[in-house]
């Protein structure tokens, strides 16, 4: 009599319930690559109770991202009271491999390849993973991408369920940035985006519904902001300080834009600016000179340590970098 | 005649179904993770049986739909038709300054409910689910609301008010509510009847502490001040709440970590008081084992969560111009036996005189503790909210059921 019985609650329903056969949604999901946002997918989604899979390429590269999960989490119990037993749990449901086939039964699919050095990610690699995830997946399973760029049609238009497919943008910009741009594609059907607004809400993000288009809203609207900026200073108008206390102090951002780019990344700015520029044709868009300066001397902000300004092993900003 | 008292918090749902002829529990359970992976219905069976019902709820609505099918079901269930649930009880969280005792639910009282949304943005919405839910499943089934915030509608506007600009009073209701009214109703009501002494003539402190806490003084019936404030930050340090904190310590928080309202909100309610001292729980069991194992910071956790009550009936015995009767409660009132202890210790001066031995022999019932010289009377009363929420609800409702 003292063990505890275990049934499923399915049946128990009146009658709404009882109509929907549906198995839980996003009870196990997968991760393509554990890059910096690959990391932080995981660690969204099994701080949320999910159980993800995620694929890289080798076995160093698998310890490397355990170690880096673990010690992101050992910084949160550090600073926010996570406990050590919510990190073994945690840690307990992520399950890292190097085959498409533990995808199987995952709901959802993210695919978060690494950004090249210049700011890039192969269009072939991205859409051979797409098939290959197919291949594995129920039909009603999502895959998804993990982007800012119009791709999402492009990766879906050979697969034999277009409609499955969706893109994703978590912004990066700081912790409580908590808004998941979903991102609709030509084939993206209504079925899917409701899921992933489930989805969003299950890890404790606004969902925000966006038309295919570059940027998605988070970073169009900061990009012209960025470029006038740029400009103000190329001109001489006024100190980066000045320019980034405007942004804080005038208009109550967390981070000055320069501080904010160098944490998205100036690499991702610039090809995206790029895009932009050539798909709209807009000179709004065109990524300043010093963007350039930066992108080509390979000072791309946070992760190199040094880009508007030159950062510690802590990534705190010490000092503003000498651009000119 | 049966009732059934629900409490809808953000995440969760508790029930309990009341026989009223004679107070028996025909049912209890309660959802948790509603919303969020891993949801499950968890229920007592009368034979003590548990039971665990996993699988998706993703919403109060869906959660109050399982658990009256749970009710209604023959392997688990204890009732044939709804319609022999006479009324429904719910815990409404804060009641604002609209609501001074429990009242009937109608589209004006969901209204004013509605109004009181900006006080508890956590609170009061899943109570508003569990009521329409119900209203939707049982639409002939009178319903009742009991504000924890209600008991302490009488506290005197120098006790309530905060030393902050009158006008933000005026334009957001800016003021101490206090929490827990029911039970502190309860258990102070509850002493009274054990001690065979008239409630209205008492000067009462009630201290309902487990992983939240508030301390009330009540005097000759009624609440004259209570530890938790517009929210239930204030006051004790609890497993995860802060309690009291210097405000300019919050500012400079936020400036330091880059934290926003919501951020430093989390910081205060979720990651602070037992747990966040100690690093180890909110939990005070696992408290008092890492203690064993010589913890410093789990010590320190105890030490000043222990300090902070007695604090509190310090300052409280003070505006009740002395002490007659202090009554423990809640998860760690009822059952640790080293914080009662640690409570009222050197006490004696204001004649609290604790009996060492039958503390430490008392764990959730109701006794007497302090000795037979104590001038005040030290009791432990388990806390009853749901016995009491039914009550309420069949004296507003009584007169329609008969």
């Amino acid at each position: 009599m003292s063990e505890l019985i275990i049934d499923s609650i399915e049946k128990y329903g009146l009658h709404i319930t009882t109509q929907r056969k549906n198995k839980p949604l996003f009870s196990k999901i997968g991760v393509v690559g554990a890059g910096k946002e690959g990391r932080n997918i995981i660690n969204l989604t099994a701080s949320a109770g999910m159980d993800v899979v995620f694929m890289e390429e080798s076995n160093e590269r698998i310890e490397y991202v355990m170690g880096q999960l673990s010690k992101n989490m050992d910084t949160r119990i550090e600073n926010w009271g996570l406990t050590q037993s919510e990190k073994r749990a945690i840690l307990n449901r992520i399950t890292p491999t190097l085959h498409y086939d533990d995808f199987k039964g995952c709901d959802l699919v993210i695919e978060c390849t690494r950004y090249s050095e210049t700011g890039r990610r192969s269009i072939p690699l991205r859409k051979n993973i797409f098939k290959k995830l197919e291949e594995v997946l129920e039909p009603d399973a999502i895959i998804a991408t993990n982007g800012f760029t119009v791709i999402i049609s492009e990766l879906a238009a050979e697969l034999i369920h277009k409609e499955r497919c969706v893109s994703l943008y978590f912004p990066v910009s700081h912790p409580d940035a908590r808004i998941l741009e979903i991102v609709t594609g030509m084939y993206t059907s209504e079925e899917v985006c409701k899921k992933m607004e489930i989805f969003a809400k299950l890890i404790g993000y606004i969902p925000h519904r966006v038309n295919e288009n570059n940027g998605n809203v988070s970073l169009r609207l900061m990009v012209p902001m960025l470029n006038e900026a740029c400009e103000i200073l190329l001109e001489r108008v006024s100190s980066m300080k000045s320019i980034e206390e405007t942004f804080t102090i005038i208009y109550g951002q967390r981070y000055g834009i320069f501080r904010l780019s160098d944490i998205i990344g100036i690499e991702r700015l610039v090809v995206l600016m790029e895009t932009m520029f050539n798909d709209y044709g807009d000179k709004k868009y065109k990524p300043n000179p010093i963007l350039w300066k930066l992108y080509r001397s390979h000072q791309l902000g946070v992760r190199t340590r040094k880009g508007f300004y030159i950062y510690d092993e802590m990534e705190r900003p010490i000092a503003e970098n000498i651009l000119f | 005649m049966k009732i059934l008292v629900l409490n809808c918090g953000s995440s969760s749902i508790k029930y309990k179904l009341f026989d009223m002829e004679n107070h028996s529990v025909l049912a209890q359970g309660g959802i948790e993770k509603i919303g969020l992976k891993g949801s499950f219905l968890k229920l007592t069976l009368p034979n003590g049986q548990k039971v665990m019902l996993e699988g998706e709820i993703l919403e109060h609505r869906i959660g109050i739909e399982y658990i009256l099918g749970v009710l209604l079901s023959d392997k688990y269930g204890c009732i044939r038709s709804l319609e022999e649930i006479d009324a429904v009880g719910h815990r409404v969280v804060h009641g604002g300054e609209k609501f001074n005792k429990s009242v009937l639910i109608t589209d004006e009282v969901i209204e004013m409910v509605k109004e009181c949304i900006d006080l508890a943005p956590l609170h009061n919405p899943p109570n508003l689910k569990g009521i329409n839910a119900i209203a939707e499943f049982m639409p002939k089934t009178p319903q009742v609301a009991v504000f924890d915030t209600a008991f302490h509608q009488t506290m005197p506007d120098y006790a309530y008010m905060y030393g902050l600009p009158y006008s933000l009073y005026e334009k957001y209701g800016i003021r101490r509510y206090g929490f827990h009214g029911t039970s502190h109703r309860y258990v102070s009501r509850r002493a009274c009847e054990f001690l065979n002494v008239p409630y209205e003539e008492q000067r009462i402190i009630t201290a309902h502490i487990g992983n939240g806490g508030s301390v009330t003084a009540i005097k000759n019936g009624k609440s004259i001040d209570t530890s938790m404030g517009m929210t239930p930050v204030e006051g004790l340090i609890m497993g995860t709440r802060s309690g009291d904190v210097d405000p300019g310590v919050i500012t400079y928080i936020m400036d330091k970590e880059h934290l926003s309202s919501q951020g430093v909100s989390r910081l205060l309610n979720k990651f602070s008081g037992v747990l966040g001292i100690s690093g180890v729980s909110s939990d005070m069991r696992e408290i008092e084992a890492a203690i064993e194992q010589g913890n410093e910071r789990a010590k320190l956790a105890m030490r000043m969560y222990n300090y902070r009550i007695k604090k509190y009936i310090g300052s409280y015995t003070a505006i009740l111009g002395g002490l007659d009767i202090l009554v423990f409660t809640g998860g760690v009132g009822e059952n640790q036996t080293s914080t009662r202890s640690e409570v009222c210790k050197n006490m004696e001066y204001l004649g609290l005189e604790l009996d060492e031995e039958l503390n430490a022999s008392v764990r959730a019932k109701e006794a007497l503790i302090s000795k037979s010289t104590s001038k005040v009377k030290v009791l432990v009363i388990p806390t009853n909210e749901e016995l009491t929420i039914a009550h309420d609800t069949l004296e507003i409702v009584g007169w329609k059921i008969k």
